[in-house]
């Protein structure tokens, strides 16, 4: 019966399509779409939503305490460009580490890429698609408890002027974020798209993002701690992206006595050109990484 | 090698769907994958056949625009491989030779999704994926992970990956690769079908003869980079199509037999006593019957059942290609080396 039902269908024939196709952007934006929802482990099984999901509710968490606390009466304790500055590094860094090699690794370890190349995508947009999904993802992670905070704040605001603070707080906080994730999407994914086995992936952005971090924080301890006005606690932050990004944050004009870095003083530009050409670097790196694989 | 450039510049440029004109690539290390490679395939199923390292691979990545050339030209359905790629590819469909999907996807998803990166509109693509693996047998099975599948299926998706875009031409590099006989004669069924039925040219690549003379139209065979010979199937075998007919006794009455029904059938020469042909028709056991199509088949067990005759072979001759190209190979090896010995000669004297 179901060979026959089979049978019938089959004889419906086969059909070309000759209708409109979409362009090079919008095949971009399906696979970063795609991408995107598999940073979060959407379309995949359980196991692949459990650590971005609670990466996702634990930065999520402090936000929802101070808001709420916020609402009872008390002062919002963490800073929009600060916020939980260490607990943040830990997260991001939990993540990207298990989700770049789910955007990359398994696309090399299951050898899918010549079915992507094999169709009209040039060489630079599958790394440009999946480096856009990253960015989209780790916003997510970042902006969004940025945004209960917010939104709780202004919820118990008194008089508009107090609004309009809490948004001229909240602009520069989203702009650290979107400094964060489009560097550490890049890093991530140009280390994870080294190998196409998951495990060592992971472990080589976790051991770069954690091991780095640590030397960074010795080094600015051992210099005199956070308040530090030495040369070598100024440029001790350089040895690690995130201390990077903090230290991009001050000499944009945050905040120097909050955060990771001890105060990069004259040295703010230096730490601009090092966050600049560590991105170049890692996107190059990314770009060239496919344009060998796209031939193999 | 004049031969085959005459046949290989006669402009059968009409429709060809892939053209190349002295198309050489030469990888680092200068190891020469192609070498002056000129040929003009025909709309149909082309089998594109050659030894491993023969230079398929390589062919099948410049026409799809993912390596340049070292010299020469490529053109597919008219357009130039490394001008228009992305047109191309548009075009294309390709099933790559080894392994290519994830575990952890469902085949709906992931043909979907390849469908999407072929410019399918959502809605299309989810159609198309959902059609393409059902035209490829896979039903109810499609909404399981890949990872369960068996080697058969898997290659069944790969299948319905390179129809999901709607090509006009598919490139299938090895489909029957790691598949049993019995899922070697579906997936040939199969892509026979598709050239066939839905009337999308392909090219076939493979290095086993046998298969590929089975469901092709034309055959492109390679060798070390260069062209050996490219052809229709039918050319190439000529009279080798054939079905071998054994019969314990009775073959004289037999090929009368099939005579009167329309079948012209030869007697095997005998390898050992050829010295009269009275003397081999009475030992012969085994008659030759041109391959027409299935109704040879029938023919032949009709006249069989008719005459009583106890039968003890019916086998359809194929290897006779492979047979061929051995020749022509030995044939182009014997003419360089003679080449070589007058020039010698010519050299010396």
């Amino acid at each position: 019966m179901a060979n026959q039902a089979a049978g019938v269908i089959h004889d419906l024939g086969y059909r070309g399509y000759d209708g409109p196709r979409l362009g090079r952007a919008q095949i971009i934006r399906a696979l970063t779409w795609h991408s995107f929802r598999s940073a979060f482990g959407i379309g995949r099984g359980v196991k692949g939503k459990i650590v971005p999901v609670l990466a996702f509710i634990a930065m999520c968490l402090p936000a929802f305490v101070n808001a709420f606390a916020v609402a009872r009466g008390n002062a919002r304790l963490f800073g929009y460009d600060v916020y939980v500055p260490t607990l943040r590094v830990a997260l991001v860094t939990i993540f990207i580490a298990a989700q770049a090699p789910e955007l990359v690794s398994r696309d090399l370890r299951s050898r899918v890429l010549p079915l992507y190349f094999c169709r009209p995508l040039r060489r630079g947009d599958y790394p440009l698609a999946k480096y856009l999904a990253l960015i989209a993802a780790l916003l997510i992670l970042i902006e969004i408890p940025l945004l209960i905070l917010y939104v709780g704040t202004i919820a118990s605001a008194k008089g508009g002027g107090a609004v309009w603070d809490e948004t001229r707080a909240l602009i520069p906080g989203l702009g650290v974020g979107l400094m964060w994730a489009v560097l550490m999407a890049a890093i991530g994914l140009v280390l994870a798209s080294l190998t196409g086995r998951r495990a060592y992936s992971t472990g080589i952005v976790a051991i770069s993002c954690v091991l780095t971090f640590f030397l960074s924080l010795l080094l600015i301890q051992a210099e005199g701690g956070q308040d530090a006005t030495a040369t070598g606690a100024r440029v001790a932050g350089l040895f690690s992206p995130f201390t990077i990004l903090d230290g991009v944050r001050v000499w944009l004009g945050g905040n120097p006595h909050v955060g990771l870095v001890a105060d990069p003083g004259r040295y703010g530009p230096l730490y601009g050109l090092v966050a600049v050409v560590l991105l170049a670097a890692c996107l190059g790196g990314l770009a060239a990484r496919y344009r060998k694989v796209s031939q193999s | 090698m004049q031969s085959i450039q005459a046949l290989t510049v006669d402009p059968v440029k009409t429709g060809a769907v892939i053209e190349t004109m002295a198309l050489t690539k030469v990888y680092p290390g200068d190891v020469t994958a192609l070498d002056g490679l000129t040929v003009s395939v025909a709309p149909g199923v082309t089998g594109l056949v050659g030894a491993n390292g023969a230079g398929k691979s390589t062919l099948i990545k410049i026409l799809l625009g993912l390596i340049p050339p070292t010299r020469g030209q490529a053109k597919v359905l008219g357009h130039d491989c490394q001008a228009r790629g992305e047109t191309i590819r548009t075009l294309l469909g390709y099933m790559p030779e080894h392994d290519c999907l994830p575990p952890d996807v469902t085949a709906t998803e992931f043909v979907t999704h390849l469908g999407r990166i072929s410019g399918l509109p959502p809605t299309v693509a989810k159609e198309r994926a959902a059609e393409s693996l059902r035209h490829v047998g896979l039903h109810e099975e499609r909404y399981r992970l890949i990872g369960t599948y068996s080697t058969g299926m898997k290659q069944r998706v790969k299948l319905a990956q390179a129809l999901v875009g709607a090509p006009r031409l598919l490139l299938l590099d090895e489909p029957t690769n790691g598949l049993d006989p019995a899922g070697r004669t579906a997936m040939l069924e199969l892509i026979s079908r598709i050239g066939t039925e839905f009337g999308i040219s392909m090219v076939v690549a493979s290095h086993l003869l046998g298969e590929i003379e089975r469901i092709c139209d034309h055959l492109v065979a390679i060798d070390s980079g260069r062209l050996l010979r490219a052809d229709t199937i039918t050319s190439f075998t000529q009279a080798s199509q054939v079905l071998a007919v054994e019969v314990e006794e009775g073959l004289v009455q037999l090929r009368a037999e099939l005579a009167a029904r329309g079948l012209t059938a030869t007697v095997q020469a005998s390898t050992v006593q050829a010295s009269t042909a009275q003397a081999s028709t009475a030992q012969a056991r085994t008659l030759l019957v041109p391959l027409g199509g299935d109704d040879t088949y029938d023919v032949v067990r009709d006249c069989v059942a008719a005459l009583a005759l106890p039968l003890c072979r019916l086998q359809q001759r194929r290897h006779q290609v492979e047979e061929l190209f051995r020749d022509e190979r030995d044939e182009r090896h014997e003419r360089h080396e003679r080449d070589e010995r007058d020039e010698e000669v010519a050299r010396n004297g």
